[in-house]
């Protein structure tokens, strides 16, 4: 029976918000605009329902403003939804706003009193965890100094740790851990997979997609407040990113014209690079990649007079300006080539292993040794995405051979390749 | 019935509210917590010379018949006052975290009833200093004048508090009404007799006038007086929570 119990229960759950253009809250004013108080309604919620198993982790994902966190507020009863029905079935627990009424004089002891009171614990729940939440937040030297004296990494450390020894039934969690240094980041990590093997229902809005894969056993995307698709994490954060890759698109297209970008161009303008797009290798026209895919980039000249022995050439840079690739005819070694007429240029990039960030491209038309007849900088750009955690500029492609002593849980390498 | 059980489970979060609050008063100044003695008596100074020797009132021991009446008023207008203010205090504490709402008020009120207390320790002091004297029998009755004005406050202090979140005018309004609230309930005078039909009509003057039987007549108050005192209470409390709890469901939109 214990695994089949619902431990959340959300029924056709519709929320609005009235966001007045300009509200007056004094007499005055509600006398004053009594029938023109003017607002606007916005629908966040359209209609949400799921279950939620006990023990079950599940994500929520989302792009901003598509309600995920309405729905966390609805679910931690900060709100209350315009109609259906939420059923929780247990003692809930936020990770959504850390250090509730903290006291910056009171001490560390005395505000770990405050805050788990906060939770709903009594004095006696709270004494029996007071050596746990004190020894989570490694604060034991500091745990008598007021609260004032902490750095704000000692207080978010102090601050999480009431909220995970709560014992809630339930957690939920917002946009978690940055909490600390990476070392604590870990621990907490650590902590909040041991909690969902005690067998605690989590709920977790997150954008850091991997963290979700790693913790959840479902993914549930909400899209314009309904929820579009839900599943295994791998599965739905894919269909995700594919959907927020296109999107993206659109809007980087509008700012993708050339004119926008801030291009530097010089040389002797012979010839002119009249326009860049990029394509997917099915043919589809796109700004966004991920990771692996291969790009394939259109170049429209124009000459104005014929340039001999010439060279295409591209260089593409990551957001802080590092240089990632550059290349170019000559140093490929493609042979002498002349240009006399408008023509169209295409650049093929297998596989780009580049990891997610905004990618700035400039493509060149020189000649001869290096004499440049359109270099143009920073006309182009690209973005990558990829749901993988791993970090650095490119995907050096890897495998993890553990010894035969390691239980074989460890696959986790097979899925990046 | 659920809500009153919730708010038992969050008894901690009240306490220390309350704890947090009456440390908090005082913090950083000379005197401390020793201000909650101060404060009455000195009130109880000024009215004192203002009536007894500058009006020429004609009442017996004007300074006590004022003072035991004085200390329950300032324990009920400060109850509606900051109380009306309170859930706005706290607004950031209500948009992020859930906790049943009531909290708030309650231990506004119960730090205020606290100081209440703590006054008492003045009032009694001047009783036995001037050498008045107790009614035991009598005294035994004031814990319940005290629980009566207190579920009276509340449940105003719930209305108010509520009521302005949405109208926020309120909490101004409101410290004129506490003033004019003072002089509609037989505190510094007594009432005259063609009036007194009106001033039956406010819960408040059977509160005080239950202290005043108690403390300065010596005397057991009248059954009837405190039951009437004690079921307006309660009304009002009923009154307040269900005010209340219909329209804390969107305080975290309104805060």
């Amino acid at each position: 029976m214990a695994g089949n119990e619902i431990a959340i229960e959300v029924k056709d759950v519709t929320k609005s918000f009235k966001v007045y253009l300009d509200k007056g809250s004094q007499l005055k004013e509600r006398l004053l605009s009594f029938k023109r108080n003017r607002y606007e309604e916005r629908r966040v919620l359209r209609g949400i329902s799921f279950k939620v198993n006990k023990g079950e982790a599940i994500g929520l994902i989302g792009r901003n403003g598509c309600g995920k966190s309405t729905t966390l507020k609805l679910l931690t009863r900060i709100m209350y939804p315009d109609s259906g029905t939420i059923k929780l079935n247990g003692r809930v627990s936020s990770l959504i706003e850390l250090g509730a009424g903290f006291h910056p004089d009171m001490s560390g002891r005395e505000n770990i009193y405050t805050n788990a009171s906060i939770f709903g614990l009594t004095k006696k729940e709270i004494d029996a965890r007071l050596n746990d939440i004190i020894e989570f937040s490694e604060l034991e030297r500091y745990i008598d100094n007021p609260v004032r004296t902490y750095s704000s990494g000692m207080y978010m450390r102090l601050a999480f740790s009431v909220a995970i020894n709560v014992d809630a039934d339930i957690l939920l969690i917002d946009e978690i851990l940055a909490v600390g240094d990476a070392n604590f980041q870990a621990k907490c990590f650590a902590k909040l997979k041991e909690i969902k093997k005690q067998g605690t229902t989590i709920v977790i809005v997150s954008h850091a997609l991997s963290q979700i894969e790693q913790i959840c056993d479902r993914s549930i995307w909400i899209y314009d407040g309904l929820i579009r698709s839900e599943g295994a994490p791998k599965d739905v954060d894919l269909e995700y990113l594919d959907f927020m890759s296109l999107e993206m698109q659109k809007t980087m297209n509008t700012g993708n014209s050339m004119g926008e970008c801030e291009t530097e161009r010089h040389g002797n303008g012979n010839a002119r690079i009249e326009k860049v797009s990029s394509f997917s290798s099915e043919g589809e026209e796109q700004t966004v990649f991920r990771t692996g895919e291969s790009i394939v980039f259109k170049i429209d000249y124009s000459v104005r007079e014929k340039v001999e022995d010439a060279v295409f050439g591209l260089g593409v840079f990551n957001s802080n300006g590092v240089s990632c690739y550059g290349t170019n005819t000559r140093i490929d070694r493609f042979g002498i080539y002349d240009i006399s007429k408008d023509g169209t240029t295409e650049i093929v990039l297998e596989n780009v292993p580049l990891l997610p960030d905004v990618y700035t491209l400039d493509f060149t038309i020189e000649c001869g040794d290096g004499i440049p007849v359109d270099y143009c900088r920073h006309i182009y750009k690209i973005e990558i995405l990829s749901s993988v955690g791993d970090v650095g500029v490119a995907r050096i492609k890897h495998s993890f051979l553990l010894d035969d002593n390691v239980d074989n849980k460890a696959k986790a390498t097979e899925r990046i390749k | 019935m659920s809500t009153i059980k919730e708010l038992y489970a969050y008894r901690q979060m009240i306490i220390s509210l309350v704890k947090k609050d009456l440390r908090g008063r005082y913090k950083g100044s000379v005197l401390g917590f020793m201000w909650t003695f101060i404060n009455p008596l000195f009130q109880l100074i000024v009215y004192t010379i203002v009536f007894e020797h500058i009006l020429d009132a004609t009442v017996d021991k004007y300074y006590l018949y004022l003072f035991v009446a004085l200390i329950p008023w300032i324990f009920f207008s400060s109850a509606i006052t900051t109380g009306a203010a309170s859930v706005l205090a706290q607004k950031e504490l209500v948009k992020k975290i859930y906790f049943p709402r009531m909290v708030i008020p309650i231990s506004y009120v119960t730090s205020c009833f606290v100081n209440m207390l703590l006054s008492f320790i003045v009032v009694f002091a001047v009783i036995i200093v001037t050498g008045t004297g107790f009614n035991f029998l009598a005294l035994l009755t004031l814990p319940v004048i005290m629980i009566v004005e207190y579920i009276f406050a509340l449940g105003m202090s719930l209305l108010t508090s509520a009521v302005t979140v949405y109208f926020r005018d309120l909490e101004h309004i409101l410290s004129i009404v506490a003033m004019a609230w003072m002089y509609m309930t037989p505190i510094v005078y007594t009432v005259p007799p063609q009036y007194e039909k009106y001033f039956r009509l406010n819960p408040m003057t059977h509160i005080i006038e239950c202290y005043r039987t108690v403390l300065y007549n010596k005397q057991v108050p009248d059954l009837s007086t405190l039951l009437l005192a004690a079921g307006l209470g309660v009304f009002f409390l009923i009154f307040g929570a269900m005010v209340f709890n219909k329209l804390q469901r969107h305080f975290a939109e309104e805060l």
